[in-house]
């Protein structure tokens, strides 16, 4: 067994005599000291080596001043006349080319109040006509897009959620592996606001003002979506507004009580989740004849039309969301 | 008679306002610096805007109509100037050759 292979005693033992070798060897070059001849030798090759660099480069540099000097005066005096009177001509040029075929356009397109017009096909007045008594929303809009075409809406807030993970995964910036923040954090967290004004007053005390009156005013159009105009986008986008003029007045230690990466996936997932859900007991139900447990209700209330305040809730807590993480990640990186 | 009141009222409000409006647009193109711009430009927000609503607001349906007029200018009084404030603070702090642009008060 021993004879053949070496224990690891006597492995160890073999590396450290190589070890050793190598030490004595180290030892003995330093001890006989370096060949001057040699040395001097070297500098003059090196010294020869940086004159022809710096003569290389001193000649780039004159090349390159020259061709500067050549471009600046021309741009300066033909130049800078000659493209001036090509961009003009050429803004010209394309602004005509674009108001012809618009024109052009337009001339095909059926006559104003056309009856047999493609716009004034049945679907329309069947939208019109019926859409209330089968959506229960007074706000035809808000029937069309959140009731007859509400996978589409889905949709739409699907790539919102989309757009906001992909910003998220190019522009966050994370802590390292052992949960320390990064040197790029670091100066993200310097950079932020670095020129901007810190702590203004004026601006704190209007966005007290403003903040809880726009925020209200986000929720009542979400609300009150289903009877008049507005719904999930526009109240959602107003929330947002409102909590970025928050962020700004305050900082990132006031909102980040309330918004952080975690809070936005769990709202955003579960919106869109309740969205989905919801949707497909509705489509299958219908399709199918069903008994559905959701009524329209009685049009004009507060809580009728179905679906549609609900889906207008989810639609505008994914807008908010979306808008702020925005906001954050294109500021500094993070939240 | 009180409808050709309303009218008139309206129109000349809102020839007003929208000339208001024209000459901050025009401004923010004249001007060169960016204080002075800025000031035009929140000139618009505000005295346009409000002379536009006030000439509208007599010709409105109802009261609550002129209410919410009347909200939407403290809304952008309150908004506007703040903003305005916001960008002569960031460009002060930011331009290097302000003394060149004007008298500055140390």
């Amino acid at each position: 067994m021993n004879s053949s292979k070496p224990s690891l005693k006597q492995k160890f033992t073999a590396w450290l005599e190589n070890a050793s070798m190598l030490d004595d060897a180290m030892e003995k070059d330093l001890a006989k000291g370096s060949d001057l001849k040699a040395q001097e030798n070297e500098k003059a090759v090196y010294e020869a080596w940086e004159q022809r660099q710096k003569n290389r480069h001193d000649t780039a540099v004159q090349e390159e001043h020259a061709l500067y000097e050549r471009i600046h005066h021309w741009t300066m005096t033909g130049g800078a006349k000659t493209a001036t009177i090509l961009y003009r001509l050429f803004c010209i040029f394309v602004c005509l080319a674009v108001t012809a075929f618009m024109l052009m356009m337009v001339l095909d397109m059926p006559a104003y109040g056309n009856a047999n017009s493609p716009v004034n096909n049945e679907v329309s007045a069947r939208y019109i006509e019926k859409g209330m008594e089968e959506t229960g929303a007074v706000n035809i809009v808000a029937g069309m897009i959140l009731d007859y075409r509400a996978f589409d809406t889905l949709g739409e807030s699907t790539v919102l959620f989309i757009a906001a993970c992909a910003v998220l995964t190019l522009l966050r910036i994370d802590l390292n592996r052992h949960g320390l923040p990064t040197e790029e954090l670091i100066a993200a967290e310097a950079d932020d606001r670095h020129h901007e004004p810190k702590d203004d007053v004026i601006l704190q005390r209007s966005a007290a003002l403003l903040v809880p009156i726009i925020l209200l005013f986000g929720i009542y159009i979400i609300f009150n979506g289903h009877l008049s105009p507005g719904g999930g986008f526009s109240g959602g986008a107003i929330i947002g507004a409102g909590m970025i003029l928050y962020l700004n007045a305050f900082g990132f230690k006031a909102t980040g009580k309330i918004m952080n990466f975690r809070v936005f996936t769990v709202i955003t997932f579960c919106s869109l989740m309740f969205y989905g859900l919801a949707k497909t007991y509705s489509f299958f139900t219908g399709a199918n004849h069903l008994h559905s447990i959701i009524s329209p209700g009685i049009p004009g209330n507060i809580f009728s039309a179905g679906l549609i305040l609900p889906l207008n809730i989810a639609v505008g807590m994914v807008v908010a969301c979306t808008m702020y993480v925005f906001y954050a990640l294109f500021r500094k990186g993070g939240m | 008679m009180l409808d050709w009141l309303r009218f008139i009222l309206t129109a000349v409000l809102l020839v007003g306002g929208i000339t208001v409006m024209c000459i901050s647009m025009y401004g923010v193109y004249r001007f060169k610096f960016v204080l002075n711009r800025m000031h035009v430009a929140a000139m618009g927000d505000t005295m346009g805007l409000f002379i536009t609503l006030l000439g509208l607001s007599f010709s409105a349906p109802d009261f609550t109509t002129v209410i919410k007029f009347f909200l939407i200018v403290c809304f952008l009084w309150i908004a506007s100037p703040v903003a305005s404030h916001l960008i002569a603070r960031l460009e002060v702090t930011l331009n290097d050759h302000l003394e060149d642009e004007m008298e500055v008060l140390k």
